[in-house]
Parts: C-alpha cells; sequence; structure tokens
C-alpha cells in the first residue's frame, strides 16, 4: 500500500542522493550516540533522553526520506539529534570510573536540556505540517525559543542545573558569577513548566479548530500523548516509577509519524473510542471493588475471602450498564453529535413507522447526522432518470432529472446509487466538509443506509402504485356513474317524459270523444307513469348530481342539505372551484355520512363543515344521535375510507355508542 | 299564443309542440339547443319560449344561459324552463335573474296538459311558476326550530301556493274563497314568519323560497 501511495508522491518530492547520504549519515551519527550511550549502562533519569533519541530520529528522518520538504519530519529529526547528544553526554556523565574528559561531554548532556525542550515544543506546535498556527502562535515560540537560548548559556557557563540533574560529573568551567547565576536560576526554572503549558495550548486550539484530514491527524498525536501521560501517572501512582511512562514515549512520535504519512490509511477513532471505554471501565471497576472491600471490609470484621466474592458479584452485575453508558460517552467525545452506527439504523427504523412520504427526509437526515455531511441528497428514479426527492439540512431545488454518472459534479460530493433487486432505483449524494474524507467506519454505515434506502423507495414505489391503482378505479368508477347518469337523462327518462305527454294527450282525446273511463284508466297508467320517473329521477341523481360539476360543491352540498331527512347546519368556506377527483369526494362523503344520520342515528341534526385549509380540504360531518357506526366490510363508511385512502387522505370515524358520530378528513387539493 | 320550444330531444319536442297546438298554440319554431332558439327568436318574437334546461354542447345549464340573452334582448318573450329535475338554487336565480315571466317544472308536468298549458299562459302574462314538488320539498323539510309550525294548515297551503308563484287572485279561484281573505292570510303569514311582503310577484317567490331553505 505504502508502495502505491508513493507512486502518487510528486516528482519533486523524490529523494536525492545527496539527500539519502546525509540522512545516512544522521542516522548513523544518532546510532552510534544513542547505542554507544546505552552501552555505557543503564540510568533511569536518563532512559527517556535515549528513547526520544531513537524514536524521534527514526521516525523523522522516515518522513524527510519520504517527504524531503516535510518540515515537521524536519523539526522531529532535530529533536531526535538534540536528545541523542544530550543522552550520550549523561550517559558518559554518568558512567562509573571518570572516563576520559567526562566534564566536558557530560557538561554536553546538561545544558543543551532548556532547548531540548523548548524544540520539542515548537514541534508539537507545529504538528502535523511544521507551521505554527498563526503568527501570534509563532511570535509565543518564538519567545520560548528566547528564553530556552537564555537558560542554555547560563547552564553552559555555570553548574546551575548539574546538581539538579544529579550529575556525576562536575561542570568544565569555574567562571565567576556563578553565585548570582544560581541565585537567579530559581525564577528562571518554572519556564519549562510554562513551555508545556504553552505547547499544550497550542496543541488544543488546533485540535479544536482542525477539521478533516488534520483533525484525524491531530487526534493520533493527542491519542499516544494521552496514553503515556496516563502510563506515566500510573506508573508513579502504583509502581512508584516512571519507568513505564518513559517505555512508552516512543509511542508519541510514532503516532505522530502515521499521522503525518499514513492518517488516510488507519481510523484512530475506533480505537480511542475502545480505550475511553475500557479505561473508564477499568477506573470505575476498580474503584467499586476498592470501595467495596475496603468500605464493607471495615464494618464487617470477616474473612475477605466472601468480601471479595461479593465485590465481584456486585461489580458484576454493575458492568453491563456501565459498559454501556461508557460507550455512550465515549461515542460522545470521540464523534461528536454523530451517531454510532446502531444508533443511526435504529434511529431509522423507528422512522419507517412515519408516514411514508416523510420517510425519505427522514433517510436523508440520518445519513447526514451519522456521516457528519454538510448536504444529502435523496434521488429517486432510474439510473438515466433520477430526480433529487428528499434532502438534508434542506429539501432539495426541483430539477430537472439527472443520470446517475452525472451526480458527482461539485466539490466534496459522494455518490451513492441506491441498488434494490439488481436495479438502480435511486442514488444518495453527500457533501463532506472541505478536506473530509468518509472513514472506513462511515463507508460500512453508509453502505447499510444505502440498502435501507433501497427497501423505502422500493415501499414507497409500490404505496404510490398502489394508490394510483386505487385512484384509476375510483375515478374510472365515477366516470362509469356520470355516464350511466347521462345515458339514463337522454334515453330511458326522455323517452318515459315523452311517453307521459302521449298519453296526457290520449287522456284529452278520450275525455273529448265521449270515453270517460277510457280516459281515466289512461289517466291511471300515465300516474304509474309519472311515479316511476320519479324513482328513475332519484336513482340518476344518487348516482351523479349533475349540479356538482354545473354548479360546483358548494351548490351541491346545499343541495344536500336541502333534501336532508335531519336538520343540516351547513358551513362552507370554499373558494372558487376545486378539482373534479376532490369535489366528488367531498360530496360523496357528506352525501353518505347524511344518508347514515337520517337512517341509522336518530340525530336531531348534523352538522357539515367543509372549509379549504392551508392542508387541503377539511370536510367534517357529525351528528347528535346514538353512534356506534362502524367501518364494517361493504359498508358506506368503507367505501367511504377506500375512497378517500384513494385520494392521498385518511377518514376518522368517531362514532362511540351513545356519544354521536363524527367523520373528519382533510382531502389534499394541489 | 306564439311559442318556440326548444330540446335536443327530437321525439319529445316534436309530441310537445303538437299538444300545443292541439290545446290552442301557435308553435312558430323548434330548436335543438341553445343557439338555435336564440335564433329562432331574433328572427321572431314569439310570446313565451318553452326550452329544456339541459341541452348540448354541455348539458350543464344551457337554457337559463339562452333564457337570459333572450331577456335582455326580447323582455317581453316568457321563459318556461323544463328539466328533469328541480333544484333550488336553479329556481332562485330564476327569481333574482329575471324580472317576472319566468317558470321553472320538471318535465313530467307536460302530461297533465291542461295545467301545463295554464303554466304557459301564466308566465305569457308575466307571471312566476315554480314546481310543486320542489316548493313542497322544501315546505315539508324537517328544522331544528321550525317557524311553520306556528302557522295554521290553511296558512301553510296559502305559502305553498304561493311558493309555486301564484298571484293572490288565482290563490283565490285555487281556495275557493275571496281575494280579501287570501290577503288576510297572506298578512298572517308573513307577520308569523318576520317576511317583508315584496312589491313584485317574483320578488315574493324569492322571499319564500329563501326563508324556506334556511334552517
Amino acid at each position: 500500500m505504502s508502495a502505491a501511495l508513493e507512486s502518487r508522491k510528486p516528482s519533486t518530492e523524490a529523494p536525492t542522493t545527496a539527500l539519502d547520504i546525509g540522512l545516512g549519515i544522521v542516522a548513523l551519527l544518532v546510532a552510534m550516540l544513542v547505542g554507544y550511550g546505552w552501552f555505557l549502562g543503564f540510568h533511569v533519569d536518563n532512559a527517556h533522553n535515549g528513547l526520544i533519541a531513537a524514536s524521534f530520529s527514526a521516525v523523522g528522518l522516515y518522513v524527510v526520506r519520504m517527504r524531503p520538504r516535510h518540515r515537521e519530519g524536519w523539526l522531529f529529526v532535530a529533536v531526535g539529534a538534540v536528545h541523542a547528544v544530550m543522552f550520550f553526554g549523561r550517559q558518559y556523565g554518568h558512567a562509573e570510573g571518570v572516563l576520559p574528559a567526562a566534564s566536558w561531554i557530560g557538561w554536553l548532556g546538561v545544558w543543551p536540556l532548556p532547548l531540548a525542550i523548548a524544540l520539542t515544543g515548537w514541534t508539537f506546535m507545529a504538528f502535523p505540517h511544521g507551521r505554527m498556527l498563526s503568527p501570534a502562535w509563532r511570535r509565543a515560540g518564538l519567545a520560548m525559543l528566547a528564553v530556552a537560548a537564555l537558560m542554555a548559556t547560563m547552564s553552559a557557563l555555570w553548574p546551575v542545573d548539574h546538581d539538579r540533574i544529579g550529575m556525576v560529573s562536575p561542570h568544565p568551567l569555574e567562571l565567576s558569577g556563578s553565585e548570582t547565576a544560581a541565585r537567579l536560576w530559581p525564577y528562571l526554572l518554572p519556564s519549562y513548566a510554562l513551555f508545556q503549558v504553552l505547547w499544550t495550548a497550542a496543541v488544543v486550539v488546533r485540535l479544536r479548530r482542525a477539521r478533516g484530514d488534520e483533525a484525524r491527524q491531530m487526534r493520533w498525536l493527542v491519542y499516544a500523548t494521552v496514553m503515556a501521560m496516563v502510563l506515566l501517572v500510573a506508573g508513579l501512582a502504583v509502581l512508584r516509577s516512571p519507568v513505564p511512562g518513559a517505555l512508552v514515549v516512543p509511542l508519541i512520535p510514532v503516532a505522530a509519524g502515521i499521522a503525518i504519512q499514513k492518517y488516510r490509511l488507519y481510523d484512530i477513532d475506533p480505537v480511542i473510542n475502545k480505550t475511553l471505554v475500557i479505561g473508564s471501565l477499568v477506573l470505575v471497576v476498580t474503584t467499586g471493588y476498592v470501595a467495596l472491600v475496603v468500605g464493607v471490609g471495615s464494618l464487617i470484621p470477616a474473612g475477605t475471602g466472601w468480601l471479595s466474592l461479593l465485590a465481584t458479584a456486585v461489580v458484576a452485575v454493575a458492568f453491563e450498564p456501565l459498559r454501556r453508558r461508557a460507550q455512550i460517552l465515549a461515542d460522545r467525545l470521540v464523534y461528536g453529535h454523530r451517531a454510532t452506527p446502531y444508533e443511526a439504523l435504529s434511529r431509522l427504523s423507528a422512522q419507517l413507522d412515519e408516514a411514508p412520504e416523510e420517510l425519505l427526509d427522514g433517510i436523508a437526515a440520518t445519513v447526514a447526522n451519522a456521516v457528519g455531511a454538510t448536504e444529502v441528497v435523496v434521488w429517486v428514479g432510474e439510473e438515466a432518470r433520477l430526480l433529487p426527492q428528499a434532502g438534508w439540512p434542506h429539501p432539495p431545488e426541483p430539477s430537472e432529472p439527472s443520470r446517475l454518472g452525472e451526480l458527482d459534479r461539485g466539490a466534496h460530493r459522494h455518490v451513492r446509487p441506491v441498488v434494490h433487486r439488481g436495479t438502480v432505483r435511486g442514488a444518495i449524494t453527500l457533501r463532506k466538509p472541505a478536506g473530509e474524507a468518509l472513514t472506513t467506519t462511515e463507508v460500512r454505515l453508509l453502505s447499510d443506509l444505502v440498502a435501507q434506502t433501497g427497501l423505502v423507495i422500493a415501499q414507497q414505489q409500490q404505496a404510490q402504485e398502489l394508490q394510483a391503482a386505487a385512484r384509476r378505479i375510483v375515478s374510472a368508477q365515477d366516470a362509469a356513474r356520470r355516464r350511466i347518469e347521462r345515458d339514463l337523462h337522454d334515453g330511458a327518462q326522455q323517452r318515459l317524459v315523452t311517453m307521459g305527454l302521449e298519453l296526457g294527450s290520449l287522456a284529452e282525446q278520450a275525455q273529448a270523444s265521449g270515453g270517460p273511463e277510457l280516459a281515466a284508466r289512461v289517466k291511471e297508467v300515465r300516474a304509474q307513469l309519472l311515479e316511476t320517473t320519479a324513482d328513475l329521477r332519484e336513482l340518476a341523481r344518487g348516482l351523479h348530481p349533475m349540479v356538482l360539476t354545473q354548479a360546483g360543491l358548494d351548490t351541491a352540498l346545499r343541495m344536500l342539505a336541502d333534501r336532508s331527512a335531519i336538520p343540516v347546519r351547513l358551513t362552507v368556506a370554499i373558494p372558487g372551484r376545486l378539482s373534479r377527483e376532490i369535489e366528488v369526494t367531498a360530496y360523496y362523503i357528506v352525501s353518505e355520512a347524511l344518508t347514515n344520520a337520517a337512517r341509522h342515528s336518530g340525530a336531531d341534526v348534523v352538522t357539515v363543515e367543509v372549509a379549504r385549509v392551508v392542508e387541503g380540504l377539511r370536510v367534517g360531518v357529525s351528528d347528535d344521535g346514538c353512534g356506534g357506526a362502524r367501518r364494517r366490510h361493504g359498508s358506506g363508511l368503507e367505501g367511504l375510507a377506500d375512497r378517500v385512502a384513494a385520494v392521498g387522505a385518511r377518514l376518522t370515524v368517531d362514532s362511540p355508542v351513545g356519544g354521536g358520530t363524527r367523520i373528519r378528513t382533510v382531502l389534499p387539493c394541489a | 299564443m306564439r311559442v318556440i320550444v326548444a330540446d335536443d330531444a327530437v321525439l319529445f319536442r316534436e309530441g310537445m309542440a303538437r299538444i300545443l297546438t292541439e290545446v290552442g298554440f301557435d308553435v312558430t319554431g323548434q330548436a335543438r339547443n341553445g343557439t338555435e332558439l336564440i335564433r329562432l327568436v331574433r328572427r321572431g318574437a314569439p310570446d313565451v319560449v318553452i326550452t329544456d334546461l339541459r341541452m348540448p354542447p354541455d348539458f350543464a345549464d344551457e337554457g337559463i344561459e339562452a333564457a337570459a340573452e333572450i331577456r335582455s334582448f326580447a323582455p317581453n318573450v316568457g321563459v318556461m324552463l323544463l328539466s328533469q329535475h328541480v333544484e333550488v338554487h336553479h329556481a332562485l336565480r330564476l327569481m333574482d335573474e329575471f324580472d317576472g315571466a319566468v317558470g321553472y317544472l320538471l318535465k313530467d308536468r307536460v302530461s297533465d296538459l291542461r295545467a301545463f298549458a295554464a303554466d304557459v299562459r301564466r308566465v305569457a302574462a308575466g307571471h312566476v311558476v315554480i314546481d310543486q314538488e320542489l316548493v313542497s320539498r322544501l315546505v315539508s323539510r324537517r328544522r331544528e326550530r321550525d317557524p311553520l309550525a306556528e302557522l295554521t294548515d290553511r296558512e301553510l297551503q296559502v305559502l305553498a301556493l304561493m311558493a309555486q308563484g301564484l298571484t293572490n287572485a288565482a290563490l283565490a279561484e285555487e281556495l275557493f274563497v275571496s281575494v280579501k281573505t287570501v290577503e288576510g292570510y297572506i298578512r298572517s303569514v308573513f307577520t308569523k314568519l318576520g317576511l317583508q311582503p315584496g312589491e313584485r310577484e317574483h320578488r315574493r317567490v324569492l322571499a319564500v323560497l329563501q326563508f324556506l331553505r334556511q334552517q
């Protein structure tokens, strides 16, 4: 993999032979100084210098060999080299039996210390690119270097630091003024602490500001540093030894090296996450265990055997909820507001229960939340015709259909086709903040979400197809009713009326020609005929109210109220005409409700309210009758509910026994 | 009396023309739709037109539209509208927009030739005719608080006949009482219902219909 990375490096950064030779010499020198230093014996107080020298040099040289212009690499080399010299000097000065020139070489192990500390600080402040955050930070760094230089000079001239470090070999110079220097020195010593505060502040500020790759690089460094600190403190506290802390010091440059060179290859987040969980658990469990054993033990003077057992049991019982809490806390700390994969998926499945039209919006939001995207768009359609259907943080602009291959236009846009049963059903596109790539975790989570989206889109399309089919059935039914009404009007009704006219004429003639019996019989037939036409008239009106088509819903509802067997309080507020589909649906709701009320409810009055509201056409019919209306199979109410569902609305029937009946809906108006 | 009839159903139209001729009308023209009717009236204005309400091209309310136009250029031509259904909103519109001389009946009514001929003559004479089915539907409606309950049977009868457009004289004839008695009934009805009697006949019909339609 590194070969692949190297091949992509620009040619200007290729290592030259001269550079190789130079780096080789530096490596050799550091190796000699550190190697010979170790050979001279082991001194706990010096060990960290040796480790720093070896690790920083190695990492720095590697980075510089790969990317000769990388400033941070050179800083690492410098830190390593200074520490190598110091390590060697100290080891030499500490050696058993005085070696030749011990005091001068030992001197080299003492006075560069302030410079080494300041240089290390600078290196941290400049991580990961080798540049300071801002000119202000740069000035602060330079001030640090200046103070360090002053201290190093003093330390070089007078033995102010020799005694503190416990150097065996004496200071090689015996200049006057050493007492003054010794008096001043304690005032300068706190500078070391200030240096550390300064670079810690720089790292924290950079960590907070960092986005994308830089943030990921910073996390590597901070993780290693914190681990080293924890081990140092733990070692000091438990073993009363700095050795564990010192031994893990190389972790820091190694982590930093990975951060500089390979941050794209390894995701530090899960590691940090797990460490936080395990760390906090170990802490809590240990504390709980100790508190229990010590606390209860002091109260009950019994054998500690069963106490340990009890403590173990209690801790074991408490473990699982604690682990979960710790996991959530760790997720928050590491991912910020981003959801864990589990959270994201469970939130999504909770949304699957919601209204289908909002589902895709929910998916967009879930995706954004899960991968920290700045913009998410859900596209639906075929591979060559995708339309934006939902989006986060705002709904997408309506646009022309796009091909799948065109969706990756624009910066930082990631495209994931949504495939269901081998067919492209849509796509999810998302934008990450500049410089931020999808992590392996995010890629996995995204593919899970995309798979779910496929199901949702397929389900939604089926629901839409079903509704469209229901709509077609209802409108075909309405068309058929209109046609039959028209046929009756122009055919049977017309003919019956004409027959009535002829019978009337016959009756007149019979009367005139002196046949009163015949006239009476003809009139009898005519009367029957008129009853038939009246029946047919009602039938035709029930099939399709012509008034609705002619004069609109307002008039048609008024007509229903006029003809209702129960008094109707009618309130209609509709500005102008609505679509035929909605008018007919509203008409049938009121018609059916009035018929039901007249037949079954025994109500004294029915209230009908029809009003155009923002969401659509609100239709409500309520009576003060006996209630108990049920949506039985094949009943008028069921037919109404189906009709209402066909236009994408829902019919609510509230009919408690003895409490009247309320039928409500809001029909969507385009 | 000259009449023009308009209906898209040829059998009904011709049948009507024939019986109208039998009872003494002079049928001067037959039209298949509103446009034809208007053209015929322009050519020679009759005393009254009898037209179907629902005709080609849209089978909506072409009859009323044609009647309104005829009224605009030939205000003295009476208009009788026939329909398979009689609806309150149409009746109200006719009473409101037409200054009298207008009728609105179910097509069925033509089978009672004498009554129909009388209604056509009343329209031609400038009076108003509203189908009795429409009126009885309104009168018999259940109401939450029924103001009609305060009327006597006779007053109720008077109210219904007024709504059908009968004049005081016609009312007196129908009820076999004097015109003075009829006027007494009418005053009583209007007082009990809190109605203002209109100056003109069709205004009175309009007021009564509107009242009957209220809850």
